[in-house]
């Protein structure tokens, strides 16, 4: 395959080889401006402290660390109604899964046989 | 491509990378001058976002101790870079996107997500609480606006389809076909809806109230960016002009793609500057009601009630839309077939 072609899926297309070409340019570009900043600082005062609302950080920094567990924290509380009944189906038993399985093969073969 | 059509298309690159730059915080001050009027304030002047650059470009650059540095200063140069870059793939006033023959705009949905993406990775690289929730805020608004988004690109691009023109999706199709163009009147109410839609994502790809749970001032004390100060800090200023002007551009392109010299004949040195000011002039209407009115009018939901609105409220009416642009094609050939 032609390194350089355009991708197509059937109704859209892109080209990663110019994407990457204008994102070089792009990054050029921006890396010029950011290189006009100011580089300094100084390490080891408190302005390198992190910003806890003015209090000290505690011995244990994993004591305010939040972890990675509440990512979707307000995605799963949004949708608690859907996910309170999806979660108590995932039993961990093998069975129950390729039961699952069967019952939706089932009922879409059927949905077919209807709506061929 | 010969090397000299590669000198124009980098040519045509280094222009609207600067465009995309000055009218991005020109954008930005015009929001803010307007939003102090509506509050019945003076505003800071229209050029206070060009000013706050020069100022932040001067200010130490300060690394927490806590922070990945690596990924700490490099995200915000790739948010500035990859938001320029969508750029052009957009048509922008008369000048036709200069890589629209390279992606469409199904990849500018996609693009997008990369800016921020990179504010993520800049938020959970700071090593700060306030940044990680903001960060992870980010990510659960991204999933939640991202359904009605997908809605109204397919919806639009599926209607332009139906009517026969070949690359749907692509923008130069779409700009030269306004959607309104090829409808009757069930998908002129469709496609309101779907420019409705798209009108209330704009403030949550932008992280303005009242879509910006990940930022939150008052609640989280700038969240992503709590420990971004001097030019990483510019950096995302000035992505946030850029991606404003983006979010105009595509509801532009795409609603409303029109242009003065369309209209008036004008010889072609006025065209470029005449259409541009004419796009610079849609986006500030555009910005006014998709952002400044509703931030002005509006408190902050909760993340919770973000995610809620997207995927239940909005994607019901958006799927209605889509619903009555369908209907709006089959129609005819309903009404033909029964005649």
């Amino acid at each position: 395959m032609d390194p350089t072609s355009t991708l197509l899926t059937g109704a859209g297309y892109w080209n990663p080889l110019a994407w990457l070409l204008g994102l070089l340019v792009a990054f050029i570009i921006a890396w010029l401006i950011y290189s006009m900043g100011e580089k300094g600082y100084k390490p080891g005062t408190a302005q390198a402290e992190p910003f806890i609302s003015g209090n000290k950080e505690p011995e244990m920094k994993g004591e305010v660390h939040v972890r990675a567990g509440n990512l979707y924290w307000g995605y799963l509380e949004a949708l608690r109604g859907y996910y309170d009944r999806l979660v108590p189906l995932h039993s961990g038993n093998l069975h129950d899964y390729i039961l699952w399985y069967l019952g939706i093969t089932a009922l879409f073969l059927f949905l077919v046989v209807i709506f061929p | 491509m010969t090397p000299a059509g590669i000198a124009v298309l980098l040519g045509w690159g280094i222009f609207l990378s600067l465009f995309a730059l000055a009218g991005g915080l020109f954008l930005l001050g015009i929001d803010r001058k307007l939003a102090a009027h509506m509050q019945a304030r003076i505003g800071p002047p229209i050029r206070q976002p060009f000013i706050d650059i020069v100022k932040l470009l001067q200010k130490e650059n300060v690394v927490p101790e806590n922070a990945i540095s690596g990924i700490f200063n490099l995200a915000p140069v790739i948010a500035l870079a990859s938001s320029i870059l969508i750029l052009f793939y957009l048509p922008v006033g008369s000048i036709l996107p200069i890589l629209g023959m390279y992606g469409d705009l199904v990849l500018v949905m996609y693009l997008l997500t990369v800016p921020a993406l990179a504010m993520v990775a800049g938020g959970f690289a700071s090593g700060s609480p306030y940044a990680t929730v903001g960060a992870q805020r980010e990510m659960v608004t991204m999933i939640a606006y991202e359904f009605p988004l997908a809605i109204v690109v397919i919806g639009v691009a599926w209607r332009i389809g139906a009517a026969g023109l070949s690359s749907p999706f692509a923008l130069a199709t779409i700009a030269a076909t306004p959607i309104w163009t090829v409808v009757g009147p069930l998908g002129l109410i469709g496609a309101f809806i779907l420019l409705l839609v798209l009108a209330v994502v704009t403030p949550a790809e932008l992280s303005r109230i009242p879509f910006d749970t990940q930022e939150a001032e008052t609640e989280l004390a700038g969240g992503l960016l709590v420990e971004y100060s001097g030019r990483n800090l510019a950096m995302f200023y000035l992505a946030q002009g850029v991606k404003t002007l983006i979010l105009a551009a595509v509801i532009v392109a795409i609603f409303f793609p029109w242009n003065l010299s369309g209209f008036l004949a004008m010889p072609p040195w006025l065209a470029l500057p005449a259409d541009l000011l004419f796009f610079l002039a849609k986006a500030i209407v555009v910005l006014f009601f998709a952002v400044t009115l509703v931030r002005v009018g509006m408190a902050r939901f909760r993340i919770t009630q973000v995610v809620s609105i997207y995927w239940r409220s909005l994607s019901v009416i958006g799927l209605f839309g889509l619903i009555l642009l369908m209907a709006d094609a089959a129609l005819p050939a309903l009404v033909g077939v029964g005649s």
